[in-house]
């Protein structure tokens, strides 16, 4: 996949960039091979700016696996085990997942993220059964849980359309999707990645029905694999495509690939330079999609911090337990505290703001705590006068 | 107005750049407080853009420097020491903004580790020290030697240098591995 006529000059992207005009597939690869990065961030940074300024978007979440016996074999995956008797293999009952929650009860989340392998011996009563637990312990709690790839793997295995899925889960509680899944959709490497579960289409298709239905959802790109930037790019803009479609998105999520203990293992991890163009190309190029996330888990709490000046605002949340980037080799903590997610916006020039799913302001947090002589040098460049809250 | 000189001018940078550029070190160093509070990109783009014109593309990377060199060393070294990697950034600039013109601006990667040293690149340091190691961190010994095809067995070592210089070039830099360090 490559382009073979002349690509537009950086000059010429920024240039559309200030106009407000949207980027094509060249324009993508154009900031993708620029040399400069620190130009490509300063780009997404300005675009960034003049969308949330420096607000930067955390919340307070818990990620529960609840399984991780799966029939899919996708190469980057170190988390799956084919089968329930296999080492390492694990299904929990609905109610040692119900005590995850109850066990964070004194300091509750306000969401739960539930990720699973595509286990082929669950009944679907399982998951509905699941989603009321939690519901019944937290009736406020927004169960953002199960990807397009286990909705068209249920749709699948227990014979429903993918609108009677989604209808039967969000009555047991669903409130919206996550991202996952998504990988890199482009054929060329999806079916060499991960040739035995929910295509790109579908994938889509599952979140259109989502978004029709009146739901929000999450989306994600998996990169630094055997991709290249022109399938990059390519999955960015059929996300856009989708999204100029329904308006459903909330946030796109770049996601590093983790080599260890996969079947690409030989590859090497992305580095931090390419962790940061990526954020900063996906915030030029997505125009329509409101937010782009540094996920700390995936990029390290270090990396995604300077993402904030590459395009992101939104470090995702507290977390807690995660498991699948763990399996990779990931050398991030399992979970951030409250208080460290706002210190880390905070060192980073930003204003940290507690967000529910939604993106509802939950609590607005002081910018920073600079020393009061730099804070003296910003309040004059700025013309305004800046109160420390808290 | 390009984004970076209007980036540089709401930073309160310009003139910092004006001055460096005319090797008015007194009048850079009394911009601190405006070089504490910048962006991180827009410092790091005016550091980058020193360094471009103070020492050009090369990267130098050196591997096996002893105690007694990092004791002697005369460029400026701008350890981690704690910092969070975005202030350890905003050091780096600094470090490179405010230096002598031609100084080498250091970092170590079994100090700050990989990725940020890489990042850091861009940021005005073009010496990275350190001794060359897998992805877990662990030395990559001479002796190491790995199959590849159609080159028969090559040395683990050769291996991460054609794989650093690799990487770097993406970023439009040259790297010259040094066995120990002379630089000045």
């Amino acid at each position: 996949m490559q382009t073979e006529k002349p690509l537009p000059t950086f000059e010429s992207v920024e240039a559309k960039v200030h106009r407000g005009e949207r980027l094509t597939f060249d324009d993508g690869i154009t900031l993708f091979r620029e040399p400069n990065l620190l130009k490509v961030g300063l780009l997404a940074n300005s675009v960034r700016e003049k969308r949330h300024g420096d607000r930067t978007y955390f919340n307070k979440n818990m990620r529960i696996e609840v399984t991780n016996v799966c029939v899919a074999s996708c190469l980057f995956c170190s988390f799956a085990k084919l089968e329930e008797h296999m080492p390492g293999a694990h299904t929990m009952t609905t109610q040692e997942a119900w005590k995850e929650l109850e066990d964070r009860m004194a300091d509750p989340p306000s969401e739960v993220h539930v990720v699973n392998g595509l286990h082929p011996g669950l009944p679907f009563t399982y998951y509905e059964e699941l989603l009321r637990g939690f519901k019944r312990i937290k009736p406020d709690l927004h169960l953002k849980c199960f990807t397009a790839v286990e909705i068209h793997f249920f749709a699948e295995l227990y014979k429903m359309s993918y609108e009677e899925v989604l209808t039967k889960l969000r009555a047991a509680g669903l409130d919206s999707l996550p991202g996952g899944g998504a990988e890199i959709f482009h054929p060329e490497v999806r079916t060499r990645i991960s040739n035995d579960k929910a295509t790109a289409d579908q994938y889509l298709q599952i979140h259109r029905v989502a978004h029709k239905m009146g739901m929000k959802t999450n989306t994600t790109m998996l990169y630094g694999h055997i991709e290249t930037f022109e399938h990059r790019v390519d999955h960015i803009l059929r996300v856009r495509a989708l999204q100029d479609e329904t308006g459903g998105f909330q946030a796109f999520i770049p996601l590093a690939f983790h080599p260890d203990g996969n079947g690409m293992k030989n590859l090497p991890a992305p580095t931090a330079v390419d962790d940061l163009r990526t954020v900063a190309v996906s915030r030029l190029m997505l125009d329509n999609v409101e937010h782009i996330k540094a996920y700390w888990v995936s990029m390290t709490p270090d990396v995604a911090q300077i993402a904030l000046s590459y395009g992101a605002d939104d470090i995702d949340g507290t977390i807690v337990h995660e498991t699948i980037y763990k399996a990779a080799g990931s050398t991030s903590p399992s979970g951030l505290s409250y208080d460290e997610l706002v210190r880390l916006i905070r060192e980073a020039g930003r204003t940290p703001i507690e967000r529910d799913t939604f993106y509802n302001v939950v609590k607005e947090h002081a910018k920073s705590a600079l020393p009061e002589a730099a804070m003296k040098v910003r309040d004059r460049k700025q013309n305004r006068h800046l109160e420390v809250l808290s | 107005m390009t984004l970076l000189q209007d980036t540089l001018e709401r930073e309160g940078l310009w003139s910092v750049r004006e001055a460096r550029r005319r090797g008015d070190l007194v009048a850079v160093t009394a911009a601190m407080p405006a070089l504490r509070a910048a962006d991180l990109l827009a410092l790091g783009a005016l550091a980058d853009e020193i360094r471009t014109v103070d020492v050009g593309a090369d990267v130098r990377f050196c591997t096996q420097a002893s105690a007694a060199e990092r004791a002697a060393y005369r460029g400026v070294f701008v350890p981690r020491a704690g910092k969070t990697g975005f202030d350890f950034l905003r050091e780096v600039a600094i470090a490179r903004i405010t230096a002598k013109p031609a100084a080498c601006v250091r970092v170590d990667w079994d100090d700050a580790g990989f990725e940020l040293s890489q990042v850091a690149l861009g940021f005005g340091a073009n010496e990275i020290w350190g001794a060359l190691a897998n992805k877990r961190g662990l030395p990559i010994l001479d002796e190491e030697m790995k199959k590849v095809k159609g080159e028969g067995m090559v040395s683990l070592q050769a291996l991460k240098r054609r794989e650093l210089s690799r990487l770097l070039s993406h970023v439009g830099r040259n790297v010259v591995f040094v066995e120990t360090s002379d630089a000045d």
